[in-house]
């Protein structure tokens, strides 16, 4: 009368809770997940290849392109990276600038996590709320450097343009009304019944399990690991900035909403630290118009939304293009999480899974 | 799957039969420029080419100092006025704030303790725009990286990043392959590096560092190097049925070409021979594999 046998089903390509085109194959017995392989390269573009043959100036515009939620973030490991190649070091105005427009991207990165989290998992109205404060973040982006989403923010020295005039008042009034709004969403989810039930103990993974495969970022420190790239290995300004680290010991999925929760908290200080303690001065090295790069490997990591976010250059002696450019993108390392994740657990949870790791397939596939 | 590629001549493309146009010389992105040197970095290479080069300087000075002599000894037979004496050149200062990182001696413990337990399996060790690069042998690959996790004094325990590069131009080897510790206790970073031939299938590292599974599977898309004990050598960006390693120099940026397509309902085959059309006017060989 009841059957045994194992069915195995596709979760994707297509599927709006994968968040882009990712497929999992999974085996199930019942409702319980059995066997779970994600898939991936749907969105590969080759931009390592193609990094390849443009020059560093032109390479960074492919960068927004990756991680298309948090271009800054990419397009600070990018400069960064490159300045490090050189032995560039750009102005502190510039590096203030930078700091405070790549946490605004945080912010805006984890709002959007949370909208769709949000609503894979049933609750809608968070979205609503989400896109809000994150409309206020895209417009200071288009005020900055007119795009709001593929920004190319940073040049490599430094800045292209100091700040436009308003930005400032801009970006306050942002700062004015953004704990209240966090609160919003708090009172939306934290203590909300049905969220509990689907987040509280879904999808745990331990400390040394994230360390094992490499997973970095909010899960990492929602598993009690205090590791944030930006106070181990500080770039930017982040060296000169006041904020903490919050991390969580549950280490599911509940864990790591209020970990970026905190983070964004922790964001906001760090934002309001640059708009305090903003110091004079230029905003671009001087650097030549043409750079050839020295025989040298360099690999830099930043603490992207989504965790270690690393860029490896090879420069060639004379060379006008990186001879080889690789990118840890912290999405590809986390998605490996996944089988390990949810393999025992339910088939509901698996949505919830994807989720909380936060992938963009844009940077998976590259 | 992992047998190379034969690298597609870019100056007599194969032209095939009828009336279409392969102008290579007019689509620039289809051409291969192989690289000629081998932008390995090293201290040993570095200090080699600056010897190289001052001695190259010295040479020159000598020359121009002799050339001086003869033309002032003619010069005083003939009774004409002395040429003006050589000035040593100077190198050219520019008022840039880049700081070149040269690659420095490697003075860090961490170094240090690795080549003291590892001995001669290290091959070179430097430290190079503040990160610490260690080149072992390629056969001691595993060994080296449970060193590095297990030891009391070192202990990286995560592999942030792998990568490899193509050398197509180097003559004992053919690929690098990185390896990205970190210790996330000690906040530090170490990068281990291997450099292996056509054909080597280096050891996999997922059974010290089992987050190194994708990041192998990537390089063997990538690049063509196959791991040994790897539980899945499979591609992971590619079509399981690509033809080719993208990575790799002597693939071109736009591709091998278009595979053949299969217009199944196009009986007639105007679509196709559009298509052929289409694709020849802008320089793509759909016929090519």
């Amino acid at each position: 009368m009841f059957k045994s046998e194992e069915l195995e089903i596709n979760l994707g390509p297509q599927h709006p809770s994968t968040h882009g085109v990712l497929r999992v194959k999974l085996r199930l017995d019942g409702e319980v997940v059995v066997a779970c392989t994600p898939v991936i390269g749907y969105l590969h573009r080759g931009v390592e290849k193609i990094c390849e043959n443009k020059t560093f100036f032109q390479g960074q515009v492919w960068t927004d392109r990756m991680d298309y939620v948090a271009a800054i973030s990419n397009n600070l490991g990018w400069v960064e990276g490159v300045e490090k190649l050189f032995g560039i070091e750009a102005p502190r105005r510039a590096r203030y600038i930078r700091t405070m427009l790549t946490e605004m991207n945080r912010i805006a990165s984890h709002l959007l996590w949370l909208a769709t989290h949000a609503l894979d998992i049933g609750a809608m109205t968070v979205f609503l709320y989400a896109f809000r404060e994150r409309e206020l973040l895209l417009d200071l982006f288009e005020a900055f450097c007119g795009a709001r989403l593929t920004t190319t923010a940073f040049r490599i020295g430094g800045l292209r343009e100091d700040l436009p005039p308003g930005f400032i008042k801009q970006a306050r009034a942002f700062q004015e009304v953004f704990p209240d709004r966090l609160e919003e969403y708090e009172t939306l989810l934290s203590e909300n019944r049905i969220w509990k039930k689907r987040t509280v103990g879904v999808a745990r993974i331990n400390a040394e399990d994230c360390i094992a495969l490499g997973v970095t970022g909010p899960v990492l420190r929602a598993a009690g690991v205090p590791y944030d790239i930006r106070k181990a290995f500080p770039s930017a300004a982040y060296a000169e900035m006041d904020f903490e680290i919050p991390t969580r010991p549950e280490a599911d999925t509940y864990a790591r909403y209020l970990v970026r929760l905190a983070e964004m908290r922790q964001s906001h200080r760090i934002i309001q630290q640059c708009l305090d303690g903003l110091p004079e001065g230029p905003v671009m090295a001087k650097i030549p118009k043409i750079l050839k790069s020295e025989v040298n490997e360099v690999y830099h990591a930043i603490e992207a939304p989504k965790g270690e976010l690393g860029y490896y250059f090879v420069g060639e002696k004379g060379g006008l293009n990186p001879y080889r450019m690789h990118v840890r993108a912290p999405s590809f390392v986390n998605l490996q999480a996944l089988p390990k994740m949810i393999e025992g657990r339910l088939l509901a949870d698996v949505i919830a899974a994807i989720g909380t790791l936060d992938v963009v397939l844009g940077e998976i596939d590259r | 799957m992992s047998d190379p590629i034969e690298p597609q001549a870019p100056g007599e493309p194969e032209v095939p039969a009828g009336p279409y146009v392969y102008d290579y010389a007019a689509s620039p992105q289809r051409q291969i420029a192989a690289p000629k040197t081998v932008p390995l970095p090293g201290l040993r290479a570095y200090l080699a080419e600056v010897a190289a080069q001052q001695a190259a300087d010295e040479a020159k000075w000598k020359k121009m100092q002799a050339d001086y002599e003869t033309a002032k000894a003619k010069a005083e037979a003939e009774g004409k006025e002395p040429p003006k004496p050589p000035v040593k050149p100077v190198p050219r200062k520019d008022d840039t704030d880049m700081k070149t990182p040269w690659p420095q001696e490697a003075r860090d413990p961490d170094l240090l303790r690795l080549q003291s337990l590892l001995g001669d399996r290290v091959e070179e060790a430097f430290e190079q725009a503040g990160e610490l690069t260690c080149q072992v042998k390629k056969e001691s690959l595993l060994e080296v990286l449970r060193t590095c996790r297990d030891d009391a004094e070192l202990k990286y325990e995560m592999l942030a990043d792998h990568a490899g590069t193509h050398y197509p131009a180097a003559k004992d080897f053919a690929f690098s392959l990185v390896y990205h510790l970190t210790s996330v206790s000690r906040r530090k970073r170490l990068r281990i590096r291997i450099l292996v031939p056509e054909g080597f299938e280096p050891e996999s590292a997922c059974s010290v560092y089992p987050s190194a599974n994708w990041m192998e599977r990537e390089t063997f898309d990538m690049l063509g190097v196959r791991f040994k004990d790897h539980p899945d050598m499979t591609r992971i960006l590619c079509p399981e049925d690509w033809e080719g390693h993208p990575l790799r120099k002597e693939y071109p940026v736009v591709g091998w070409g278009q595979r053949d397509i299969d217009f199944r309902d196009d009986r007639a085959g105007v679509l196709m021979r559009i298509a052929m059309q289409k694709a020849g006017q802008m320089g793509i060989n759909l016929k090519q594999p």
